[in-house]
């Protein structure tokens, strides 16, 4: 059955993998090669020193507990701040909600690097350059938009019938978020936290402007290791970088329907 | 024991400067299921969401089983509530959602079981008791929305036009079913509808309710045949208004004038002679007789003007003398083409009068 637009379309998706997934395929096989240069098609020997490196010469396990509590904070403050925001965006008639919600998307529309100059002038004056802390809240300058469009979305589509219902059948209002509303926020909460975090986790610009040594993310350590001039050394902590990423997306994909993670979206 | 099992003391309900209720009074004795019947906007939902808790009124008590449970949250009120639509948990399969007021109420687990199978064999969904509400179909879930409410056995139970977001045969279907199971299960209820065929077929009694106030309230049968006033007889199946004039009052009936003929009444109003009234008839009452028939009382000569066949009766328009239209059904037995004489009867005890003066926009007014 392979007719003429069957093999057409294969090709197409066999180009476009190869197109998308070539960078990464180089970064992985110049972190497990020795001497790979030039014009070989792979590596003549394959080694795990680089990540040795990586880990040993370079702190990765430090920088990896670093960005692990930096996006932890970011995640959990976007969340809550999205959590509450949506609650009042979503359930109740606030005026001017359009303005507000114009507002809030706002530091997504500013380029970057502006506003991480902003951003950094304002942390000096506050002691929280070179802070977890610091960092974290930069980061939920963008990652909060995200929670909060997604907690919105999601608190408009719960139906206050079913609120009432509760109530109706004896749940004070505890028991009512806990066992009704709670369960049906979660795949909203579990699609605010998963876009939160993979925002904080490859956040370069705005930790490029307030980091410091003691609060040195896996992006940052990684760029600065570009500029030292290890490019074995740079490929093996990208992959490990890329590792978190991947485990999500295979969590996602075991656990979360994608209609719910869609069904979040819906109405923006 | 309070003799009233639900009561409304004036209670007033306002949005801003809208009166949604108006000094509503209202008394369900133990067992009754009421309806509060009315066209949308007219308050019968904000009446039932104070009796539930879910609004609370402005002024006035409501009192349950005696008690005042004006500021007692919903969840205190120990009510059952059936939603139209449906507000079944959705992460919860049937089981669990008919288990949650038992649950929410720490029941032990085992009586719990007991009562959760008897409510749902009770609604016949004992068999889909592992299905999510998605899964289901209206009907089903409407079910399984009774027996949620009922589940817990409470005393009051309060139903939300459960029965609109269904199709017209499982509607006429469901109706008895809730009727049963009320009367079966000795509650006390309290149903709310636009629909005047549901209120009629369920009601021990039926609260016509018109802006934020009661008209009219009696059972089924009055409501029908003795309406007191031209909203209630409007909103409740199909009339014609016409106006008309009182000439003569004797004893239980009087005569009245309409457009040169004179129509005898059977009426326990106090009118006077002189008076402006409005003169309804219900199009089922009308009697269509042979051109032939002996004349009397009330009959007049007539012609056919439209049919319309509906299958089960025939729609005609009829002209009496002096142009007055009325509208007529009849069975669809007695088939007479537009254009015959014929003669019609309006039988006095069916011609009904009001002592008030329909508004110029009712259909049989000149």
């Amino acid at each position: 059955m392979w007719n003429g637009r069957k093999i057409l379309s294969y090709t197409f998706l066999v180009c476009l993998a190869i197109a998308i997934f070539s960078p990464f395929l180089v970064i992985f096989v110049k972190s497990i090669g020795k001497g790979w240069f030039g014009k070989l098609w792979l590596p003549p020997t394959l080694t795990l020193d680089w990540y040795k490196w990586a880990i040993n010469v370079a702190h990765l396990p430090e920088v990896m507990k670093n960005t692990i509590i930096i996006v932890a904070m970011a995640v959990a403050m976007s969340t809550l701040i999205g959590i509450f925001s949506g609650w009042a965006f979503g359930r109740r008639h606030l005026p001017g909600k359009e303005v507000m919600m114009s507002m809030i998307l706002l530091p997504r529309m500013i380029p970057p690097i502006t506003y991480a100059l902003g951003i950094a002038r304002i942390f000096y004056g506050l002691n929280l350059i070179n802070t977890h802390f610091g960092i974290a809240l930069a980061h939920v300058t963008l990652c909060a938009p995200y929670a909060i469009l997604v907690m919105s979305a999601t608190f408009e589509g719960l139906d206050d019938r079913m609120l009432e219902a509760a109530s109706v059948c004896g749940a004070n209002p505890f028991r009512t978020f806990f066992h009704v509303t709670l369960p049906q926020i979660m795949p909203g909460i579990l699609s605010s936290m998963i876009f939160t975090f993979t925002t904080s986790y490859n956040e370069f610009t705005l930790t490029l402007m307030t980091y410091g040594p003691d609060t040195l993310t896996l992006p940052i350590r990684t760029y600065l290791a570009v500029g030292e001039g290890y490019w074995e050394v740079t490929s093996a902590m990208s992959v490990i970088m890329v590792l978190p990423s991947l485990l999500i997306l295979f969590l996602i994909q075991r656990q979360v329907k994608p209609e719910q993670l869609v069904g979040g979206f819906k109405g923006l | 024991m309070s003799e009233w099992m639900i009561e409304l003391k004036g209670t007033t309900k306002r949005y801003g400067t809208l009166i949604a209720n108006d000094r509503i009074d209202l008394q369900v004795p133990r067992g009754e299921l009421l309806t509060l019947l009315g066209p949308s906007g007219c308050g019968k939902t904000t009446a039932m969401r104070c009796i539930t808790g879910h609004q609370k009124p402005d002024e006035g008590r409501v009192l349950i089983d005696g008690q005042d449970v004006t500021d007692l949250p919903t969840h205190k009120r120990d009510l059952g509530m059936v939603f139209q639509n449906f507000a079944l948990f959705p992460h919860m399969t049937v089981h669990e959602n008919v288990d949650f007021p038992l649950m929410i109420r720490n029941l032990p687990h085992t009586e719990r079981e007991q009562r959760v199978k008897d409510a749902l064999r009770l609604v016949r969904m004992d068999e889909l008791a592992r299905r999510y509400p998605r899964q289901l179909s209206g009907g089903q879930q409407q079910r399984v929305g009774l027996a949620r409410a009922l589940v817990y056995r409470p005393r009051v139970m309060l139903l939300d036009e459960p029965l609109s977001n269904l199709d017209a045969k499982l509607r006429e279907e469901m109706r008895f079913e809730i009727k049963e199971l009320v009367t079966q299960l000795h509650m006390t209820a309290v149903y709310v509808t636009h629909d005047q065929g549901e209120a009629l077929a369920l009601s021990d009694r039926v609260a016509v309710m018109n802006a934020g106030r009661i008209q009219q309230i009696g059972t089924p049968r009055d409501i029908f045949e003795q309406p007191n006033s031209l909203f209630v007889a409007d909103f409740i199946g199909l009339s014609d208004f016409i106006k008309a004039r009182v000439e003569t009052v004797e004893g239980g009936s009087a005569w009245v004038a309409v457009k040169g003929l004179r129509v005898r009444v059977e009426t326990h109003l106090q009118l006077r002679a002189g008076q402006d009234v409005t003169l309804f008839i219900r199009p089922t009452r009308v009697e269509l007789l042979e051109s032939t028939a002996p004349d009397g009382d009330n009959i007049f000569p007539a012609r056919v003007v439209k049919l319309t066949y509906l299958g089960d009766n025939i729609d005609y328009r009829v002209v009496l003398p002096g142009d007055w239209e009325i509208r007529v059904q009849t069975n669809g037995q007695q088939y007479l083409p537009a254009g015959s004489a014929i003669k019609v009867k309006l039988p006095p005890k069916h011609c009904h009068v009001i002592a008030e003066q329909a508004a110029p926009a009712t259909p049989g007014s000149p």
